[in-house]
């Protein structure tokens, strides 16, 4: 039977221990199941910004196993939220922190100097590294792959200047073009005077049950490769939704007026393929490859035909909170802002919902020209856009400096509450279609999109409507399934891929026996109930979550939301929670 | 004429690995990409871009030629077998390699011989390597 070993480091003495974690495994499964159970035995009343603030990478049993089994989960005290901070990643981190033989990395300390971190195998060492301070999330990249010139495959991980400056909404970036994105752990990491870490290793897992797992493997990977089960994650990703939501006003356009994009076939999937993409790339052992890099190519020198060309990825979410959000209706506008927030390692949702605030509340007359220093923000200009994160990053004044710390910090202090779409402080992701959408950013437990997938209840509810009862315990039943996937930890968008049933035989034929589909639920309904348990620790409460009121206004793909309404599912969603809460003990 | 691998549309690979999961675990019977007799390497700071390094089973193998023992001989039509209980784990056949394409068994400390399978091939979601006849001497 496979073993689960835990790495620590603590970055202030520089040491690292390995311990055998089987036994948590057996209970938690892996990835977001285990990394709960680790985040919950911590103080919530820590900083989260405090070197013994602990920041937990977990995997699960099938990463690296199974065809695309690519996520790492990250958990941390989120810096935005000031609870839980939960983010996923994919790349090539699963693969080498199971190639160094360790499915769980827990950092804590806080290095002397700037460094980072390399690990290879059972050795971690903390390398100074004043020089690399300021350096972009892309330079980092090419720097440490360079210094670093591993036996192994490798995984490189790092934080931009944004993470440096402790930005509330600063990400980590995960080799090519993949993110912790939401949350805030590049600050945390920046508080740990950690730019990044090197992780590589030839630990491998030999297979015990031939018979079982290579015709399972086959099966697997007939259905990624051969069947059309996500075909459209390669074809044009994502970004495919862009028109249909629109179509059904769900689109989210100038911060969350209307649903509707004029501009939409403008910055469509179809749009961004035909102008810009150069190829799609694969996180290590997915053969669907959804990464869509696009190339830009801008003259710099017209009179001497001087040309620089950019790649950078794009998806749904980029295209919205940097295209229809800000009324920006030209793809290459919407990749220069891409490639500024790459750079930065900044949340590409979180700083565009900022930056459509600022202009919302700049039009209502809320922040005036003495904030902005004489810009004067309207939705549609690109090249604003561009000014506004230049002075962020140059640290301009103190407008300026604040808007890097997210949409509620910013509203809270200037005023504008009301137009700042974000649900417990993290911004909303790109689907205003109902109800749902929002009661899913307001229950998940990282407010995600990917928590529970509301917008999705919302749409099957058009044509085949249900009562709010049903719809909710659906939004709950999901959000606990979806800890099975993030303990396991499957890409979200193969989750038609891995089913009950083929989940239960990738158990049994790695020989991880014993697990049935009641465990397998009751293991979700104790890590998504512990989760919230600790969330209230730290001082979350549901009643808090309101509905932004500007939302209340607005024409979703299901109509109109009513703050009654919401408020009510609200209280049913907690009730199943509190519920779950009280069969912890 | 015997079949060789062969990289036929390298501007299409996406960087899945699954080729070389798919030899580790044929060959090996290991969950790994490390004990693959190819390697897919990718490039610092260039997102996307990778290169693709196969045995392209040489008519006269500089990885044979560099080992003292004779633990590495050419093969029929192409490549190289080995014998492992004539090995000394020197190395020299991976330092002799100029493509980087003959890959170190680093717990073993023996070379990953191709034996151009073609099972690489079989788990290539994007037709980069293929199986092709190529005129080799017997």
């Amino acid at each position: 039977m496979p073993r689960f070993r835990m790495m620590d480091v603590d970055l202030t003495s520089g040491t690292s221990t390995i311990t055998d974690v089987t036994d948590r495994f057996e209970t938690w499964l892996g990835g977001t199941g285990v990394a709960t159970s680790l985040l919950a035995e911590t103080d919530p009343a820590l900083d989260p910004l405090a070197p013994e603030a602990p920041i937990i990478f977990a995997i699960g049993p099938f990463n690296a196993v199974y065809p695309v089994c690519t996520k790492t989960v990250a958990m941390f005290k989120s810096p935005l939220t000031g609870n839980l901070g939960e983010s996923h990643a994919g790349g090539r981190l699963a693969m080498a922190m199971f190639g160094a033989g360790i499915h769980v990395l827990r950092i804590t300390g806080r290095a002397p100097a700037f460094s980072y971190l390399t690990i290879n195998d059972d050795r971690a060492v903390v390398k100074q590294a004043n020089s690399l301070r300021g350096t972009s999330a892309l330079a980092a990249e090419r720097i440490m792959r360079d210094r670093e010139d591993t036996t192994h495959k490798k995984s490189i991980v790092r934080i931009g200047p944004a993470g440096e400056r402790l930005s509330p909404i600063a990400e980590v970036t995960v080799d090519s073009s993949r993110h912790f994105g939401r949350m805030g752990l590049g600050a945390v990491m920046g508080a740990k005077n950690l730019k990044g870490f090197v992780i590589s290793g030839g630990s491998y897992w030999p297979i015990e049950n031939l018979a079982a797992y290579t015709p399972f493997y086959k099966k697997l990977y007939d259905t990624v490769v051969k069947s059309t089960a996500m075909q459209k994650y390669h074809d044009l990703g994502t970004a495919m939704n862009v028109v249909p939501l629109s179509r059904i006003n769900g689109l989210p356009t100038r911060n969350f007026s209307q649903g509707f994009f004029e501009g939409a076939a403008d910055i469509s999937g179809e749009k961004f393929a035909e102008k810009h993409l150069s190829q799609q790339i694969a996180c290590a052992h997915c053969q669907v490859g959804c990464i869509h890099m696009a190339s830009l190519r801008e003259l710099f020198d017209p009179e001497h035909y001087q040309y620089k060309s950019f790649k950078v990825s794009y998806d749904h979410e980029l295209v919205y909170a940097l295209g229809s959000n800000l009324s920006i209706q030209s793809t290459e506008e919407v990749l220069r802002l891409l490639i500024i927030i790459e750079k930065q390692g900044w949340d590409a949702i979180s700083i565009g919902v900022t930056l459509a605030w600022a202009v919302d509340s700049f039009q209502k007359g809320i922040i005036g020209q003495k904030e902005t220093d004489n810009l004067i923000l309207n939705f549609g200009d690109g090249a604003m856009y561009e000014k506004v994160l230049n002075r962020i990053i140059a640290g301009h004044n103190e407008f300026y400096r604040d808007l890097e710390r997210g949409s509620d910090f910013c509203a809270r202090k200037y005023g504008g509450l009301d137009r700042s779409i974000a649900f417990g402080k993290v911004e909303a992701a790109g689907y205003m279609t109902g109800t749902y959408a929002f009661l899913g950013y307001a229950t998940g437990v990282r407010h995600s999109h990917l928590d529970a997938a509301g917008y999705s209840i919302d749409q099957k509810g058009l044509t085949k409507p249900k009562s709010d009862e049903e719809q909710t315990k659906e939004l709950y039943q999901e959000a606990v399934w979806r800890h099975v996937l993030n303990s396991l930890v499957i890409c979200l968008f193969a989750r038609n891929v891995y089913t009950k049933e083929i989940i239960l035989e990738g158990l049994n034929a790695l020989n991880l026996t014993g697990w049935t589909e009641e465990r397998l639920m009751t293991m979700a309904r104790r890590a998504h109930a512990l989760k919230f348990r600790y969330k209230m620790a730290c001082g979350f409460r549901f009643e808090e979550i309101g509905l932004p009121e500007k939302l209340t206004r607005v024409m979703t793909s299901a109509g109109v939301v009513s703050k009654e309404r919401y408020r009510t599912q609200m209280d049913a969603f907690k009730a199943l929670v509190e519920a779950d809460i009280r069969d912890l003990t | 004429m015997a079949k060789l691998l062969r990289v036929v549309n390298r501007e299409q690979c996406i960087g899945c690995y699954s080729c070389m999961y798919a030899c580790s675990r044929t060959w090996a019977k290991a969950i790994t990409v490390e004990k693959a007799a190819l390697r897919i390497r990718n490039y610092a700071g260039v997102e996307g871009a990778f290169s693709i390094r196969p045995c392209v089973g040489c008519d006269e193998p500089d990885c044979a030629a560099a080992c003292p023992t004779g633990a590495l001989t050419r093969r029929k039509f192409g490549g190289v077998q080995f014998k492992a209980e004539t090995c000394n784990h020197c190395g020299a056949c991976v330092q002799a390699c100029a493509s980087k394409a003959l890959q170190w068994d680093v717990e073993k400390r023996i070379p990953l011989v191709c034996h151009h399978c073609g099972v690489c091939t079989q788990f290539c979601p994007r037709d980069v390597i293929a199986m092709v006849e190529i005129p080799r001497e017997a």
